[in-house]
């Protein structure tokens, strides 16, 4: 009876997560596996061959390969200015405080609210961006940058790289600020100098977060739609598609049930080989800082 | 000139960029939601606008079921912060206070439904959805975003109950309170901060989520904030921006208030939230 | 007030076990120090008398009851936390009444207890704060006034002194042990500080590994304890100790040390000679000898502490510390001789570490 109350605590919240996260993955295994008519009803069994068709489209390997470019890029950028973002921030500074609300202000707006403003900022017709870049002469005419394919990757790129900089911060800041001063205090009178305190003490006490930054980056970026989807579509003619943008095209415009989820499936086993990844992370991180002061139940 | 200010001028030099790069859409949003109609497509573009058109507001309120939409994303939003706490707070307490098998593999188990993304399940979703007749039903999102926030609350709870001396409930104990009691009047007022913090990130997730919400609400009535104002945009002719950006400031600039002044809390609970 | 009786108690956490069969009988208002190294399974014993610990097997019984499956909150006890576990979010006044409330007390009754409690303590003008308003001192003392409004049966303390500094541990342990003077109860105290256990105990419980290894008043265990556990543990600085061999001739007996050092002990050893043993003497009853009848040993580091001087010396490989209370010039190279007087000798078998 004693030992149960703690299952008895914890069965609400499995139940609700196996019933909205774990079954429509089982269902996504048996639709994979279906014949769909062109109305999206259920015909029969099909075997392999929704794979066998996602393997021989063109479209899948391009969203494929975009996608790559696409996590790469984003997860590199993003890194590349929110270290140095996070330790200018964990520094003290006038106006730290306006600083910090500042950069994690993206977080708080839905993705979809952003690239809608920035889908109008961008227009090749009366965009504010066109205006600044031409009030300060970059730019003599209007650009119309969502019109190609390869500029509107580019731009959407660096949205999203903008959007992932707060939440990449502040994983990075809970790094820095969990750093003990005192050992800093001790290279300071073993006389490092700026440089190699963060090279050799910084850099490899940040080493766990900066992994974890990057694991969950990958996931995020990886399953990002609304950027994409708001600002082109995956347009324009599937010159932005990216794996989540093509699947849902599938799934939802075309009806093409079995090879949209065959594709969800083998998203879902990408996402599994970064969740493991990110599990060995995390408990080889934990494994000091276990509590060990649990009680029995 | 003291060292301080020489490194704030230099950090604040360093970061301009990236500010500007922030605060520009925010710009763009505003610039476009207040001037009037037709100075919005002007060539060449420009900043500069002739009057404050303050009833673009009013009339994008109404021409576009603003209102509708916004007690929707309340609805759903409310709801499924309740739920996700009120499932939360007891599985969170568990992890914190007891030791049971089945522990680190429900842990990993959490992990993973904070991994999948509605995105890559969206389908799936929609036929469980479409097979209990809950399409076009905001219950459905309600559930969900209950569902896809718990594992992130359990972990923010169950680190902030870490921190709460296990021997205050025990104390407690001993002046003759009951587990429940202990509970309700030791613990638990202990643990308001954090059960706020966990709240208002639930809720922002869900007031903010769109691919759930334009799967399985296909009726205008039923849409919420984002969806709605996507629905302006997407595969429209004309395109009314200057109540597209009205709309936006209106959905975006109380949550991002909200969000400004919680985002000490979130820097060291997310820290230990995310990150264990 | 009741007595406390302990009866074969062990305690298993998982397949490792930390307590190994407890025996223990406290008497009705007793005042029982538990003390032992770090990690013995003392807490856990209170834990265990105070219900925050099930009981893996043997029989707890407060007065004539059997407690092992009665909860904490009914068992009548109060208990003082090492970190005072006081309820954050409400006044002193508010923590100390908190248990009364709970009993659904008369509201004039608790606040007579409450204001009583709080004059004993000195907390009066303290009632309206919140804990984190005191200071460490404070702290501990409102600590102590919430298990004191209770009359409970037993008290019990976890090392509550632990977080003071040296001059108010000293304080605070002269009023627990007046306040236990005054009111009787039945207390259990647990520390690892051997002088706050004899300072402070009717009866003092020496643990060590999951076990008892003496139980008796402070002189008892001063004066003859009954291992080597305990005679290194009990005493301040501990008491030296020399392993030797036992030998007898013609009517002297002595213990032979490294170098064949000649320790003489009293005759009636004599029977054992051959036997290893470790011959015991306290630093505090070493006496200066001539250089004809005395150990010789080397100086090596003086320690004047303004009562005394303690001296380290080497003796036969071995090292040694006498404290004197009379002042002397000793410098570090000396050659000084000792005395041990047979009285305040102690023999233990070197096998068994068992007084002999
Ligand atoms: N919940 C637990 N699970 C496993 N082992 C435990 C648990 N609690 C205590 N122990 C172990 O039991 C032994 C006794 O612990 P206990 O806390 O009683 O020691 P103690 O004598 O009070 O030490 P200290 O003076 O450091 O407080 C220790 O070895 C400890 O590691
Ligand atoms: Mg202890």
């Amino acid at each position: 009876m004693q030992k149960s109350i703690p299952l008895l605590m914890i069965v609400p919240s499995l139940l609700m997560a196996m019933a909205i996260i774990g079954y429509p993955i089982l269902d996504l295994a048996w639709t994979s596996s279906q014949e769909v008519s062109r109305f999206g009803k259920l015909t029969g069994f099909a075997g392999w061959e929704n794979f066998a068709e996602v393997f021989g489209d063109q479209l899948f390997w391009d969203s494929l390969w975009r996608t790559g470019i696409w996590t790469f890029f984003v997860v590199v950028g993003t890194l590349a200015v929110s270290l140095p973002v996070a330790i200018i921030l964990n520094d003290d500074f006038y106006g730290r405080g306006l600083a910090r609300v500042i950069i994690m202000l993206p977080w708080s707006v839905s993705l979809t609210m952003t690239a809608v403003v920035w889908r109008w900022a961008l227009n090749g017709r009366a965009g504010l961006l066109n205006a600044t870049l031409m009030d300060i002469g970059i730019i003599d005419q209007p650009v119309e940058w969502l019109a190609t394919a390869s500029t509107a990757f580019v731009v959407e790129i660096l949205v999203g790289i903008l959007v992932s900089i707060p939440f990449t911060t502040t994983i990075l800041l809970g790094g820095l600020s969990a750093m003990p001063q005192d050992t800093y205090e001790a290279a300071m009178v073993d006389g490092a100098s700026g440089w190699h305190q963060f090279r050799y003490i910084t850099l490899p006490l940040m080493k766990p977060f900066i992994n974890i930054a990057i694991v969950l980056n990958v996931i995020y970026v990886f399953n990002s739609l609304p950027i994409i989807w708001v600002m082109t579509e995956g347009g324009p003619a599937n010159g932005t598609d990216i794996l989540v943008t093509y699947l849902y095209k599938l799934a939802f415009r075309f009806g093409q049930l079995g090879k949209a989820a065959a594709i969800s499936l083998i998203m879902f086993g990408v996402l599994l080989v970064f969740t493991l990844l990110y599990v060995a992370l995390v408990s080889r991180g934990e494994e000091d800082a276990a509590p060990e002061d649990e009680k029995e139940a | 000139m003291s060292r301080k200010l020489t490194r704030s001028l230099l950090y604040w030099l360093f970061l301009s960029p990236l500010v500007v790069v922030i605060l520009f859409p925010f710009g763009v949003m505003f610039v476009t939601a207040i001037r009037p109609r037709d100075e919005i497509f002007t060539y060449p573009p420009t900043w500069g606008f002739s009057e404050f058109r303050w009833t673009n507001f009013s009339e994008m309120w109404v021409k576009t079921n603003f209102g509708g939409a916004l007690m929707n994303s309340i609805y759903v939003s409310v709801l499924a912060t309740a739920i996700a706490l009120l499932l939360a707070i007891p599985a969170a307490y568990a992890m914190s206070r007891y030791r049971f098998a089945g522990k680190g593999l429900y842990r990993n188990f959490l992990l993973m439904t904070q991994m999948m993304s509605p995105i890559v399940l969206v389908l799936g979703l929609f036929r469980l959805m479409m097979a209990m007749g809950l399409v076009n039903d905001l219950n459905s999102l309600v559930v969900t975003y209950a569902a896809f926030n718990l594992a992130f609350t359990i972990w923010m709870l169950q680190s902030y109950f870490n921190s709460i001396p296990r021997d205050l409930e025990e104390a407690a104990w001993i002046d003759g309170a009951s587990h429940l009691t202990s509970l309700v009047r030791i613990f638990l007022p202990l643990a308001v901060p954090a059960m706020v913090v966990a709240a208002i990130f639930t809720f922002i997730n869900s007031w903010n989520e769109f691919v759930l919400a334009l799967t399985l609400m296909r009726s205008s009535e039923d849409f919420t904030l984002p969806v709605q104002i996507y629905a302006q945009v997407a595969g429209r002719y004309q395109v009314e921006w200057h109540h597209v950006m009205a709309g936006t400031v209106l959905a975006t600039v109380p949550v991002a208030i909200v969000f400004s002044w919680l985002q000490r809390y979130l820097i060291r609970g997310m820290a230990l939230g995310a990150v264990k | 007030m009741s007595s406390v009786t302990i009866r074969g108690i062990r305690k298993k956490y998982g397949s490792m076990d930390v307590l190994h069969g407890i025996d223990l009988d406290i008497r009705d208002q007793e005042f029982v120090v538990l003390v032992g190294p770090s990690g013995c399974g003392k807490s856990t014993l209170l834990r265990m008398i105070a219900g925050l610990e099930s009981v893996s097997s043997g029989d707890i019984m407060i007065g004539e009851r059997v407690v092992n499956d009665v909860p904490a909150k009914s068992r009548d006890i109060a208990m003082v936390f090492q970190n005072y576990a006081l309820y954050p979010h409400m006044s002193v006044y508010e923590n100390m009444s908190f248990s009364l409330r709970l009993r659904k007390q008369a509201k004039e009754m608790i606040d007579r207890k409450v204001r009583e409690a709080a004059s004993i303590l000195n907390l009066t003008s303290y009632l309206e704060r919140s804990p984190r308003q005191l200071s460490g001192g404070q702290r501990q003392r409102v600590a102590m006034g919430r298990a004191l409004v209770r009359d409970a049966q037993v008290f019990l303390f976890d090392e509550p002194l632990s977080n003071l500094d040296a001059k108010l541990r000293v304080v605070m342990r002269t009023e627990i042990k007046a306040l236990h003077q005054r009111l009787k109860t039945t207390s259990v105290y647990v520390t690892h500080d051997q002088i706050e256990a004899m300072t402070m105990a009717d009866r003092i419980v020496v643990m060590n590994a999951g076990r008892i290894e003496q139980i008796g008043t402070p002189l008892q265990l001063y004066d003859t304890p009954a291992n080597l556990f305990v005679a290194d543990f009990i005493g301040s600085p501990s008491m030296n100790v020399l392993p030797g061999t036992l030998r007898a001739e013609g009517g002297a007996v002595w213990v032979e040390i490294a170098d064949g050092l000649r320790l003489p002990v009293p005759a009636a050893h004599a029977a054992r000679a051959g036997q290893k043993v470790v011959f015991g003497i306290r630093p505090e009853h070493t006496l200066l000898a001539d250089a004809g009848s005395g150990i010789p040993l080397e100086v090596e580091v003086v320690e004047p502490t303004g009562a005394n001087i303690q001296v380290y010396a080497k003796i036969g490989g071995a090292h040694l510390c006498a404290i004197f209370t009379d002042r002397h010039e000793f410098r570090p190279g000396d050659l000084i001789h000792l005395a041990f007087p047979e009285a305040k000798i102690h023999l233990f078998d070197a096998a068994s570490g068992m007084r002999l």
